[in-house]
């Protein structure tokens, strides 16, 4: 949306796909690290270096993914991350307080990942997670997983899984695996694995059969991100089909790739 | 008592940070037990909301440790000086040393990041990223979700209220759960966008998106005193891991 009180931007705002790259790449070879060098080292107690990798390789690269997405998103996008952010860390926290053995703190992330695209949702994933770090320090090294989330819930969004309400648990399904996959080891190498009575019960029933803490903490992961994800992707398309008209038409996104079936392409009324 | 603010937010936030470093670098759980006791207990006397800081850490780090030590004090198959046993629960000394250290740990990140977040003002922050020529678009969105918080909790909490004086019952069985959780998330999404939708056309209305310098109505109150304290904190960390890697490499 141009306005005429402004002068037109000079050039169109592209994202910094260098940026972008060095970030993913950065997440992706502190993942690669943790799972192929360190697992030995746990069993000694886990050292502070691994600690510190995780923690400046997601939280970098996660940093680096920021500034090269931020320049490239419509003010409508930008407005909706705040919004994003508020949700996942309101929901997050009460979920977090009341034991579940899932977190809930993706509602945000996906939802502006369905209304304004791939891009804007991981964003808000590593931002939110980022703020919320400073009331929940558990939830910063999950900076890059979030991003992830965000990203992979934009792309599912993109090519069509919230066109049918039954297809969005399914890609809540994958992209939970995949988020499980990656948190495990920021989980067992940051935290021992500690997490709230509700994930660390799940931990210990692993640990009892005598799993190694990163094993036990990929199990509880692809455990409770599978269902957490499920229960997300579901509640987002619902959230989504009720939206009225009105505020759905302001999200150039929905319309380009007809995210949700039927009636997005027109604003006219029924 | 009034807090009497002496250093700019981001100087707080950064010796939050670094502390935080420090921490994992050294990873003993004597150095994160000195750094609580001498760092994190005066911080949270001196921030002039004692009470409240040290309520939101116990809220926060009291279940974390509790699980911790459950976790690790029973289900730690690697240990081998076994303490007591209850069938597969065995409490060993390294199981519960571990425990120490990641408990310990969590404990210092949450004082020390919860006392950094707790006491610092928004609008100081906001003005000092915008003094400093941060990307205006960071700032816009870090700054709007953090006043948003307070502002969503409070909304969904008389959505709630509205939908229970029209007969919601909140509890007893799940569909009825999740009839209740969209009957209160819906009508707080939709008028969240709703919000966000104006908030575009006012920020598009002044110029948002175009190019060129801003100017923050509120004063800077970084000085170029902490600026470079800043940068030599900074530096003195990272000097202080090389070197203690490098001695404990040597070792």
């Amino acid at each position: 949306m141009s306005s005429p009180l402004t002068l037109p931007a000079t050039k169109a705002a592209r994202p910094r796909t260098a940026l972008v790259a060095v970030g993913a790449a950065l997440i992706a070879a502190t993942y690669l690290y943790l799972v192929l060098v360190q697992p030995a080292e746990i069993a000694e107690g886990i050292g502070g270096t691994s600690s510190l990798i995780t923690l400046f390789g997601f939280l970098g690269g996660g940093a680096l993914l920021v500034a090269g997405i931020l320049p490239s998103l419509s003010t409508s996008s930008l407005v909706l991350m705040p919004l994003g952010i508020a949700l996942n860390i309101a929901i997050g926290q009460t979920a977090g307080s009341l034991g579940l053995q899932i977190y809930l703190d993706a509602i945000g992330t996906v939802l502006v990942a369905v209304l304004a695209g791939p891009a804007a949702g991981a964003a808000t994933g590593a931002l939110s997670n980022a703020i919320w770090g400073l009331f929940n320090p558990l939830a910063l090294p999950f900076a890059a997983g979030a991003a992830l989330i965000g990203l992979l819930a934009g792309t599912a969004a993109r090519y069509g899984m919230f066109r049918r309400v039954y297809l969005a648990p399914v890609a809540g399904l994958l992209v939970g695996a995949v988020g499980g996959l990656v948190a495990a080891p920021v989980a067992a190498f940051m935290f021992g694995a500690a997490g709230t009575v509700g994930t660390n019960a799940l931990v210990a029933a692993f640990r009892a059969v005598g799993d190694s803490l990163l094993v036990a903490a990929t199990k509880q992961g692809l455990t409770s991100d599978t269902i957490d994800k499920l229960v997300v992707f579901t509640l987002v398309a619902l959230l989504a089909y009720a939206l009225p008209r009105r505020s759905r038409a302001q999200f150039p996104f929905l319309r380009r790739y007809r995210v949700l079936a039927g009636r997005t392409g027109s604003a006219t009324g029924r | 008592m009034p807090r009497r603010r002496v250093f700019n937010p981001l100087t707080e936030l950064l010796a939050a940070a670094l502390l935080v470093v420090l921490v994992l670098v050294v990873n003993t759980w004597q150095f994160s037990l000195a750094v609580l006791v001498a760092a994190v207990v005066p911080g949270v006397l001196l921030s002039g909301k004692p009470r409240q800081i040290a309520l939101a850490i116990a809220v926060t780090a009291g279940p974390l440790l509790l699980s911790s030590f459950l976790l690790h004090g029973l289900f730690f198959p690697e240990g081998t000086t076994v303490l007591a046993e209850w069938g597969p629960a065995r409490v060993t000394a390294e199981g519960l040393q571990f425990a120490a250290l990641t408990g310990l740990r969590l404990a210092v990140f949450t004082g020390v990041l919860l006392t950094a977040a707790l006491t610092v003002s928004i609008p100081e922050l906001v003005s000092t990223l915008t003094h400093r020529g941060w990307n205006r678009r960071l700032v816009f969105v870090v700054g709007s979700a953090v006043g948003l918080l307070p502002h969503v909790a409070e909304r969904a909490r008389r959505i709630t209220r509205a939908q229970q004086a029209r007969g919601l019952v909140v509890g007893g069985s799940v569909p009825s759960r999740v009839r209740g959780l969209l009957m209160v998330s819906v009508p707080l999404v939709t008028g969240l966008l709703i919000d966000a939708a104006e908030r575009t056309q006012l920020l598009e209305a002044r110029g948002f998106s175009s190019p060129g310098p801003r100017t923050s109505y509120l004063p800077d109150t970084d000085t170029a005193g902490q600026r470079t304290a800043r940068w030599l904190l900074a530096a003195g960390v990272l000097g202080f891991a090389c070197a203690w890697y490098a001695v404990g490499a040597g070792r």
